[in-house]
């Protein structure tokens, strides 16, 4: 049994609780416990971090002091929260002055960032392992064309050695490839959704996600499969965004391993965007003996 | 007119070395947003260089930035752009001299949100957001639409040691000017 500590974060509390519910089933499935850190709080995400640096830093000292009084690596399925947990972790240990203005304002709390931050692609292939997740197969997902979409945030973290190339990263194609999708190549892979931009400026967001849909009906994928809940959901919302194109549905990367363990996706309904084609193209592995 | 001391404060406020820019234009080239800025990126940290501060913080460019940090991570000089970006950002709000104000009128309310509960209650910063600019009935249909498949959480989230959170804001100069 293999034991980590969870920081979900404000969207799989919320507009991405769907995502939250599919990650713990199949991390349940492959014997890996998720230990949620027992009342954290929001890590700022970009904008404490535009209002203030001081307060991002301290805002994520707070999740990483309860991480560490645990004693586990921590998982972060956000990109704005790992990203922004794991430039404070390092940022903490590294300096001292931020380690001492962190503590004075986490006090009675306090952290030395001395932890191990992940994200989800990690966790897959480090804790899990290529092999198990393949073995693990029931349903034929070949009949699935998919392209990985990782976001900005995921590998664009200065000064920290990132989980995966920074510009043409693998780690999820190659889990894709395991659970037998077939990965289309594409070029968007680490290109800007548009961000937080939807409230403030939509038709930023409406352009920079228009033009990654647009990316994938080129490439002739059906489907995005990304693990970023920022990017789902501006993906997700482009026809309300106003650009009249035709969408695509956007899959967690976890409802992917539910399609290919259980043929089904728990939080299918929740999806803007019908997922229903993908539901329905599977079937279950030939010959296959569970 | 240039102010000889901008580059210092800018070096000095960071850490990052602006001055090693030799202007090859990759983070420009990189940049999402370059499209819709007046001064794109490696024209900010020219105009840094030659002390044109004012031009700088009026700059509506610096509200276009995404954050993504393309051109940071592009540059081969190693320097962090949009921690640059981020830096101006506060600084032109300081200054009086923000070429715009809802990105960190938003951002403010954001800060709020995690005041109140610890958690970010969108649907509430949201509201307030459009509340405060009087364009309530912006994007409600698709309010409507993220409301029917349950994509934004009508209610919020409270952290239980908000006692906390609120001496953490307090402590770290809490929500900027
Ligand atoms: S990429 Fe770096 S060196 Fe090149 S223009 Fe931009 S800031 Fe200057
Ligand atoms: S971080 Fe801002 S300036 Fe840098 S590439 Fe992204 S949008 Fe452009």
């Amino acid at each position: 049994m293999i034991a980590l500590s969870y920081y979900p974060g404000c969207s799989l509390r919320s507009s991405s609780d769907f995502y939250d519910i599919s990650l713990k089933k199949v991390m349940a499935y492959y014997g890996v416990a998720l230990k949620e850190l027992d009342d954290w709080s929001c890590c700022g995400a970009l904008a404490a971090l535009m209002v203030n640096e001081g307060l991002s830093l301290a805002l994520s000292a707070r999740n990483i002091a309860l991480a560490e009084g645990s004693g586990f690596h921590l998982v972060a399925p956000c990109s704005a929260c790992y990203a922004r947990t794991k430039t404070a972790a390092r940022k903490i240990a590294e300096d001292k002055e931020t380690r001492r203005m962190v503590n004075d304002a986490l006090s009675p709390l306090s952290c030395n960032g001395n932890i191990e931050v992940k994200n989800i692609i990690e966790v897959f292939l480090e804790y899990i392992g290529i092999e198990r997740i393949a073995d693990s197969v029931s349903y034929d997902l070949a009949p699935i064309h998919a392209v990985a979409y990782y976001g900005c945030l995921l590998t664009r973290i200065m000064g920290i050695s990132p989980s995966d190339d920074i510009e043409d990263p693998m780690g999820m194609d190659i889990i894709l490839k395991a659970l037998g999708v077939t990965v289309i190549p594409w070029q968007y892979k680490t290109e800007c959704c548009g961000a937080s931009s939807t409230i403030t400026n939509g038709d930023v967001t409406a352009k920079l996600s228009g033009r990654l849909i647009k990316a994938v009906v080129r490439s002739g994928a059906q489907t995005i499969v990304t693990t970023c809940p920022l990017c789902q959901l501006n993906l997700d919302l482009i026809t309300y965004l106003g650009e009249d194109i035709q969408p695509v549905p956007v899959l967690f990367l976890p409802e992917i391993f539910e399609l290919a363990i259980f043929g089904k996706i728990s939080g299918g309904a929740r999806h803007i965007v019908s997922i229903r084609d993908i539901e329905q193209a599977i079937a279950p592995v030939k010959g296959h003996v569970r | 007119m240039p102010e000889r001391f901008f580059l210092s404060e800018m070096e000095e406020m960071t850490g990052i070395a602006v001055s090693e820019c030799y202007q090859c234009f990759r983070c420009t080239n990189g940049c999402p947003a370059a499209r819709d800025m007046d001064i794109v990126p490696h024209r900010i940290i020219g105009y840094i260089i030659s002390g044109e501060r004012e031009c700088v913080l009026s700059s509506a460019g610096l509200w276009a930035c995404l954050q993504c940090a393309a051109c940071s991570i592009r540059c081969p000089n190693g320097i962090d752009v949009a921690r640059i970006f981020t830096v101006l950002r506060r600084m032109s709000v300081e200054s009086g001299l923000a070429a715009q104000t809802n990105i960190h009128e938003f951002d403010t309310l954001m800060v709020e949100s995690i005041a109140r509960h610890g958690h970010m209650y969108e649907l509430g910063t949201v509201m307030r957001y459009r509340l405060s600019r009087r364009e309530l009935l912006k994007s409600y249909r698709m309010g409507i639409g993220m409301i029917k498949k349950r994509r934004i959480g009508l209610f919020p989230h409270n952290v239980a040691d908000r006692n906390n959170i609120r001496s953490i804001i307090k402590k770290t100069g809490g929500r900027g000017k």
